[in-house]
């Protein structure tokens, strides 16, 4: 597998995840994201091994007269990877909350 | 299957094929977990094309497209065919789109453009499919509405201009005060019209329009304030409208109306509502308000407007959104046509697959090494489909370019006056339109020669030198049902093409009841305030007809209130006297127009029966009026109406005496059947209650060219009045062309979608009966050599190819008659379902399909068997 970037995108859905977000449009509508965008973040997600895909019990789909649905969870490699997302999150909230660009006034 | 989950699977081509299963089970889950509408599927796109092509990098495409440049580049025949056929499916389907676009789709320019509605009725049960407001309902509503933030009327009007003494008529509108609010415009210069302006006494006032201001005013700023004669009245002009804004579209200047609060008038609906939605408001929600405020107006009313009329007429308000009001004539044509380029492109791909198709397997040794040497299958998708896409975009571009002249080239052609015509162009939402066609149309015709590659058949492709493999006859299979398809595409464009030329046909050979040829007809306004008396009028009437008369070559010449095939419908409820409709129903809608003595004979129209008008007819004594063949077989079948009395519906003090009987004439419309028509004078009435006709037309029948009489006919109005301009001068064969426009068009733009469908079909069969013909050289060899006759072989190849086209032909017509639904209201004097339309352009193209197979069913018997097998 190549290499992986955390970018904003996987940051968001990665923390969606583990909040508790286990589905591709559950996911989706948790971080505002068109499907379009999500998607590919799981993918690569999962590819990464930061995720795990699982499939429901299709019995339990099946008495609810829907098809099954796969699941989201996070890895242990996931897991550790979630603070460096959170920073990742951070960093942009810090871009938006600063007002202007801060003086350095020279001694 | 519902649309969504179609839209997934056929996506789900894309995902690699280890993944598909799961991917669409996926989605299936998610959509069938969230409501699964088509917005939500749409994601799928992006998400199979990102694992399609999570492999790709930026320098592996660019390696791609420089590869597919290069391997386009060495086929340039191959190439340019492509190509040309892309780029002309793609740049119609570009056309049209943008006309539709500009026409149909983008909101009206205005703030919020989208809130505007029509606030309209319509009657259906009287043929009218509009019916606007009375002074009456138009105050009632106003008073009433909570749905819409802004309501107002307007009447479009020409008017009369003197500046510095030099006549002009403008196009004009007269508006109630609000006109400017509900389209959230303001003046440039000055004001709107304030409220109460619009009521009678108050002081005449005019905004004037940007381009009257720029060009009789010198885009003088200090016109604000200054007075200027209008219709004979001097009107102070209060403010400009800025650059573009033109609504109704010919209105150069907007005066407010002058209604009489104490005494509206209640039931003369000749004033056009528009209206803005208020913001919480839905049109529905609308709608329903408007139909029970109309029910309150016909209870307060009953006499103007009882409930009984209101449910023979199926009389009921009729709130939509105002563009509606303006497209609602080219709609159906503009989605037909749309529809046939759609056709046309379809069958461009099919063509253009089957050259890939075709160009696939002379590349399967080449397929066959580069998987021998590691290439996955992956790679190989991703090879074709770039090779495709380039292609498909450079026929993109080329067609864009085809299309951006084509479409100034086809408003510039077309004789129909489309609305909206200057919003067209080539804007965001085109081009997007035109990048989405050509990728479709790239992975369409890109996904054929791959889903005919299989791996299994390498091996034996490498053996056996490239020919004959199971690959090979799925493609064959593949080009098979292309060509079907196209057969199929091809013949339902030709039967629509066919039922329009029809229609056309019926339409020219339709006798209007009057002659157009050598016929010159122009408009003149009297202005109300110097044509205040009926003698005035009257004495303009006679002098103006007599010195038209008096103009050398004029053999007559008339005046009449309305043009046939011109002018705007003019209908009251009529009833015979002698036999008075029945308490709460509706008498027959009959037009009325008003005439000149000498007006059949103008227009050559037959007096069946008694006399023609005079001058004098209308007058206190004789009210006499002469009705059309329709109104005597209506009113008295099998007896003569002469002598009998006509009276407006419920009239029991005006009677008309019918004097002469004329015969019919299509006045509204070539295409509908002659209306019913009632001829009155010019002026009738007694003082004061006297009807003056001030809008006229004159017609001259004239021996030669009816142009050439124009100077000589304005100097003769000049001569009765120099203020009275003369306004639209033209023959009466450009009115009746005019009134065909829309059909001849449709059936020109129908014609040329079809040939190119049927050349390119004809290609299309060509190619794959050439191609059998070429596998099979080795086969038909060997059997002549046995001995089979030269006959034999053309036979069967041939057969071969009709068998293709039987195929498409049966599913074309199944299709023709599906869809023949669409085109119906397009169509006159010929059924959308003509079995002779359907026969004959079956028969045409099954001939056109035959000469296809033939050309190389006849290179077949003429192979020599030796050399055919020294090939081997």
């Amino acid at each position: 597998m190549g290499t992986f970037r955390m970018t904003q995108i996987t940051a968001l859905v990665l923390r969606a995840v583990a909040q508790g977000h286990r589905h591709g449009f559950d996911v989706m509508e948790a971080c505002d994201l068109p499907s379009g965008t999500a998607y590919p973040a799981l993918r690569r997600l999962e590819r990464a091994g930061l995720l795990r895909a699982r499939w429901e019990n299709a019995a339990a789909a099946h008495a609810e007269g829907r098809p099954r649905r796969r699941t989201y969870e996070l890895t242990a490699q996931g897991r550790t990877a979630l603070p460096d997302a959170e920073e990742k999150l951070a960093q942009v909230r810090r871009l938006l909350e600063v007002p202007a660009p801060v003086q350095v006034r020279r001694a | 299957m519902d649309a969504p989950r179609l839209w997934v699977r056929l996506l789900s081509v894309l995902v690699p094929g280890p993944e598909r299963e799961e991917w669409v089970e996926e989605w299936d889950g998610e959509l069938a977990a969230h409501g699964g509408t088509m917005a939500q599927a749409w994601g799928a796109l992006p998400d199979a094309w990102y694992l399609r092509t999570e492999g790709w990098t930026m320098e592996g495409m660019l390696r791609d497209v420089r590869a597919a440049g290069k391997a386009l580049a060495r086929k340039p025949f191959f190439t340019a065919l492509a190509g040309i056929t892309l780029a002309v499916g793609i740049g119609a389907n570009t056309a049209i789109y943008s006309v539709v676009d500009g026409v149909l789709i983008d909101p009206l320019p205005y703030p919020e453009g989208g809130a505007l509605v029509s606030v309209n009725h319509t009657a259906p049960g009287l043929g009218v499919p509009l019916v606007p407001h009375s002074e009456g309902s138009y105050l009632h509503y106003l008073e009433r509405f909570r749905t819409l933030s802004s309501f107002a009327v307007f009447d479009e009007d020409n008017v009369n201009l003197l500046t510095a003494g030099v006549p002009e008529q403008v196009g004009g509108a007269r508006v109630s005060h609000a006109f400017f609010d509900v389209l959230g415009t303001a003046p440039l210069l000055g004001r709107g019209f304030a409220v109460g302006e619009d009521r009678v006494g108050a002081e005449p006032v005019a905004v004037l329009g940007y381009a009257l201001w720029q060009q009789t005013f010198g885009s003088d700023r200090g016109v604000v304030g200054s007075s200027v004669e209008m219709d004979g009245v001097p009107r102070r002009v209060v403010g400009v409208m800025p650059e573009g804004f033109a609504f109704p579209a010919a209105a150069g200047v907007w005066v407010p109306m002058s209604i009489d609060d104490a005494d509206p008038d209640l039931g003369s609906f000749n004033v056009v509502g528009i209206g803005r939605l208020a913001p919480e408001a839905t049109l529905t929600g609308a709608n329903e308000e408007m139909q029970r405020l109309l029910l309150a107006f016909s209870d307060a009313h009953p006499d103007e407007l009882s409930r009984d009329v209101l449910e023979q007429a199926g009389f009921r308000a009729d709130m939509k959104p105002l563009k509606d009001l303006y497209v609602s004539d080219v709609r159906q044509a503009l989605w037909v046509l749309l529809g046939t380029v759609g056709f046309v492109l379809l069958i461009a791909c099919a063509n253009v697959a089957n050259l890939f198709l075709v160009r696939a397997e002379g590349r399967q040794r080449e397929q066959a090494l580069r998987t021998a040497l590691g290439a996955t299958r992956s790679d190989m998708v991703r090879h074709y489909l770039t090779e495709s896409l380039t292609l498909a975009l450079g026929g993109g571009v080329l067609g864009l370019a085809l299309a951006s002249v084509g479409v100034r080239g086809l408003l510039k052609l077309t004789p129909v006056a489309v609305p909206r015509a200057s919003e067209i162009g080539i804007d965001a939402s085109v081009l997007l339109f035109t990048l989405a066609v050509s990728v479709g149309a790239g992975l369409f015709f890109g996904l054929f020669p791959i889903l005919g590659y299989r791996r299994a058949d390498l091996s034996g492709a490498l053996k056996e030198g490239g020919r004959s493999s199971t690959g090979g006859k799925e493609r064959h299979r593949a080009r098979s049902a292309l060509v079907v398809a196209q057969v199929a595409l091809a013949l339902m464009l030709l039967v629509g093409s066919g039922l329009m030329a029809r229609s056309f046909s019926a339409m020219r050979s339709v006798d209007p009841g009057f002659e157009v040829a050598d016929r010159l007809a122009f408009r003149v306004s009297l202005p109300s305030a110097e044509y205040a008396d009926a003698e005035t009028t009257r004495l303009l009437h006679r002098t103006l007809q007599e010195r038209l008369a008096a103009i050398p070559g004029v053999e007559a010449a008339a005046l009449v209130s309305a043009l046939p095939l011109a002018d705007t419908k003019n209908a009251s409820p009529i009833e015979p006297e002698d036999r008075p409709t029945a308490e709460g129903q509706l008498a027959p809608l009959v037009n009325v127009r008003q005439v000149s003595p000498g007006y059949f004979a103008a227009l050559g129209i037959t007096l069946a029966e008694g006399r023609e008008l005079t001058f004098d007819d209308g007058g206190d004594l004789t009210r006499a009026v002469v009705v059309s063949e329709a109104v005597a077989r209506t009113f008295w079948p099998g007896q003569s109406a002469l002598g009998r009395r006509i009276r407006g519906q419920g009239d029991t003090q005006h009677a008309w005496e019918v004097v002469g009987v004329a015969s019919d004439v299509r006045f509204e419309r070539l295409d509908r059947e002659p209306e019913l028509l009632v001829y009155l004078p010019l002026i009738y009435g007694n003082p004061p209650n006297v009807i003056q006709t001030r809008q006229l037309a004159a017609v001259l029948h004239v021996s030669g060219d009816p142009l050439a009489f124009v100077p000589a006919a304005r100097e003769a109005l000049r001569e009765v009045d120099p203020r009275l301009p003369m306004v639209d001068p033209t023959t009466m064969e450009k009115i009746a062309r005019d009134a065909m426009a829309a059909t001849s068009f449709t059936a020109l733009l129908l014609g040329i979608a079809a040939g190119i469908a049927l050349l390119l079909g004809t290609v299309g069969i060509y190619g794959v009966v050439s191609y059998v013909v070429s596998r099979r050289t080795q086969e038909i060899g060997v059997r002549m050599a046995l001995g089979a006759p030269a006959s034999q072989v053309l036979r069967e190849v041939v057969a071969q190819g009709m068998v293709l086209t039987g195929a498409g032909v049966a599913v074309g017509l199944l299709g023709a008659w599906g869809v023949s639904r669409v085109l119906a209201t397009l169509l006159y004097g010929v059924s959308a379902t003509d079995p002779a339309t359907y026969a004959a352009t079956a028969a045409a193209l099954t001939g056109v399909a035959a000469l296809a197979s033939w050309i190389p069913a006849r290179r077949a018997a003429r192979v020599d068997p030796v050399v055919a097998l020294r090939a081997e």
